[in-house]
């Protein structure tokens, strides 16, 4: 076997190993997830390291190195980095979820938050918390609404999820009805439950533990090579149905179990964080722009989804507000925006 | 001739809506089969059975003697290879990114771009002539040239079949002739072609077999200088014609009557 080498200069570059390996990449996208990484690593530091608590810079190191106690261990170890831990993988698993979506209804506005997916679990949540405390663990009800919804849509669309438009129009109806069912439950709880619950609902990171950290890592571990699995085959779904089957895409085959994958991980986003908004709309629209490539670009959005949502974190954290705001309000205001635009430009496009 | 692909007894539908009942069709190996026939009548419908992009409601397609769906579906795709009437191009993509999206069914995961990919690649773009628009986005292209592009992605999947629906629109007549003589090229290399075209004399002149269907049924099939008639163009169509020889090719031609639409052409 020779060494990996890149090949084909004139043509795409090629990581070859002998005849049995070749895998294509994009050059501009090994530079972008690089710095995007790198990028993520220096917020992740000021994260640590900035205001009050923080621990400072030169301590940093040993600090992560060794297992230190006082007020660097409680920073680290409690206040500070389980919550990172989880903004880190919870942004990434958004932005992965996202891209699915995205891709398989070939529109930038098909995101978890749009289509009623983020709804359905943040329902299914709330269920499990107040409803029925007890009776099944939160992240399962997250799962469970999160699926009650899709499967809500699939049934609306009256032909499943073969026609984007109408998956995204009866996902804004079920959407709405999984906050009316939210809300529902918040009214019918007593009042300190339903104050926990509200903060909860807006997606928020605060007070997160090494066990919420271990259940999004999990799951992003799994889901993630998933779906880089089905990423070819979702290049091919750009392209039309009749194009990708035409080549053996099986777009119908593809396009659930893609959005198995996507259910899956907005439901483990959402157990760990709360339904944060947008953050599924807008990575990978923004990892698309940095890559400037057609394309799932999972890894890519992953990494935008990733690096969104540890900023957001850090500005809630240390903003100077008189409370503590949940991140997902900032997603939420931020992102919003960015949705109106969409909304806009598919409008003059003439796809909704 | 022995047939590559049959059809036999399909019937096709969207939803409830049936558009094709217990049609047959064979197509022939090694030959350049043309359909036509008016709007609406089933033409793209029927092309996407015989591709199985379309699940029909009843019959079958047989590929090689064999029902299609017994196959792999890549295997399949690497056999036989569809240009739909209208495909999506992926925002941002580049000439040579779609045209590469063809190879799919001859990668594996482990093997996603060997060095027959770059050359079939090459190849398709060089056939079609757009190898000077390699780095564009196919978004920037005009009408014809997308067209190219699309017909240089479907003959890098190197198949032995290729099912082109109406791959003449949007090109200019030198660009028609052009497409139509790489059809012939491909055909006289071996290729089994199946295409909707819409202008008769061109059909005419390049088919081996020439189908006309009319509101979801096959009402002729055969050489073109056997199914080109008068009577069928008027009886398919609508539209009251001569039928000449082209004189560059042999080929029957057709010229509309003068006011041919009206009942009262007769009266010249
Ligand atoms: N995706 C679809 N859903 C529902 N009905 C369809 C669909 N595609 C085609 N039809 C209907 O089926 C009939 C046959 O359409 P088809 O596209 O096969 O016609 P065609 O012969 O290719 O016409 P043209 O020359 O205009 O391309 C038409 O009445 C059309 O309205
Ligand atoms: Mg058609």
């Amino acid at each position: 076997m020779t060494a990996p080498v890149a090949s084909g200069s004139h043509h795409r570059p090629v990581v070859r190993v002998g005849d049995a390996l070749s895998i294509p990449y994009s050059r501009r996208g090994v530079v972008v997830f690089a710095v995007l990484v790198l990028v993520i690593a220096a917020v992740a530091v000021i994260t640590l390291t900035a205001g009050r608590l923080g621990i400072e810079l030169p301590n940093l190191l040993p600090a992560l190195l060794s297992d230190p106690g006082g007020k660097e261990g409680f920073v680290l170890g409690r206040l500070r980095g389980p919550r990172l831990a989880v903004a880190v993988a919870t942004g990434a698993t958004l932005g992965v979820a996202g891209t699915l979506f995205q891709t398989v209804t070939r529109n930038p506005l098909g995101s978890p938050d749009v289509i009623g997916l983020g709804a359905g679990a943040a329902a299914g949540a709330a269920a499990a918390g107040l409803l029925w405390p007890g009776v099944i663990p939160i992240p399962a009800g997250a799962l469970l609404g999160a699926s009650i919804a899709m499967a809500a849509v699939w049934l609306g669309t009256g032909r499943g999820f073969s026609s984007p438009s109408r998956f995204i129009i009866v996902g804004i109806g079920v959407s709405a009805m999984g906050y009316a069912f939210t809300q529902y439950v918040i009214a019918r709880s007593g009042r300190e439950q339903a104050t926990v619950l509200a903060s909860y609902l807006n997606g928020t990171l605060a007070s997160r533990s090494w066990g919420d950290a271990a259940v999004i890592w999990a799951a992003l571990a799994v889901l993630l090579p998933a779906a880089l699995l089905l990423g070819r085959r979702l290049l091919l779904i750009e392209m039309g149905d009749e194009t990708a089957d035409a080549l053996g895409g099986r777009s119908g085959r593809t396009r659930l179990l893609s959005i198995a994958v996507a259910v899956c991980l907005s439901a483990a986003a959402v157990s760990v964080a709360g339904p944060v908004a947008f953050v599924a709309l807008t990575a990978p629209q923004i990892a698309r722009r940095l890559g400037r490539m057609a394309g799932a670009g999972i890894v890519l959005s992953a990494a935008t989804g990733a690096l969104l949502l540890a900023t957001a974190d850090l500005l809630v954290q240390q903003a100077p507000f008189d409370v503590h705001l949940p991140v997902g309000i900032l997603t939420a205001a931020v992102g919003g925006v960015y949705l109106g635009y969409l909304l806009i430009r598919e409008w003059k496009k003439g796809t909704i | 001739m022995a047939s590559i692909l049959q059809a036999e007894r399909l019937r096709l539908a969207y939803d409830d809506r049936v558009v094709i009942d217990n049609l047959s069709i064979d197509i022939p190996d090694g030959g350049f089969t043309i359909i036509v026939g008016p709007n609406a009548c089933g033409k793209s419908t029927l092309l996407k059975a015989l591709a199985r992009t379309l699940r029909p409601a009843a019959g079958r397609v047989l590929l090689a003697g064999k029902p299609i769906d017994s196959f792999r579906s890549k295997h399949v795709a690497r056999q036989l290879a569809m240009l739909p009437q209208s495909p999506i191009s992926p925002e941002a993509i580049t000439v040579r990114d779609l045209v590469g999206r063809g190879r799919y069914p001859h990668q594996t995961l482990l093997r996603q771009w060997s060095r027959a990919d770059d050359a079939a690649v090459a190849g398709a773009m060089m056939a079609t002539g757009v190898e000077d628009l390699a780095d564009r986005p196919v978004g920037a292209l005009s009408g014809g040239q997308r067209q190219r592009v699309w017909i240089a992605m479907v003959l890098a999947q190197q198949t032995g079949l290729l099912l082109l629906d109406e791959p003449t629109t949007f090109l200019d007549i030198a660009h028609q002739y052009d497409v139509l003589e790489l059809c012939a090229r491909l055909h006289q290399d071996g290729r089994t072609l199946v295409a909707v075209l819409h202008d008769l004399n061109q059909a005419a002149r390049y088919a081996t077999n020439l189908v006309a269907m009319s509101r979801g049924e096959i009402v002729a099939q055969g050489p073109p200088g056997d199914v080109l008639t008068a009577e069928l163009v008027e009886r398919v169509f609508g539209l009251r014609c001569r039928v000449l020889t082209d004189p560059e090719a042999g080929s029957p031609m057709i010229v509309p009557l003068a006011s041919a639409r009206r009942y009262d052409a007769g009266q010249r």
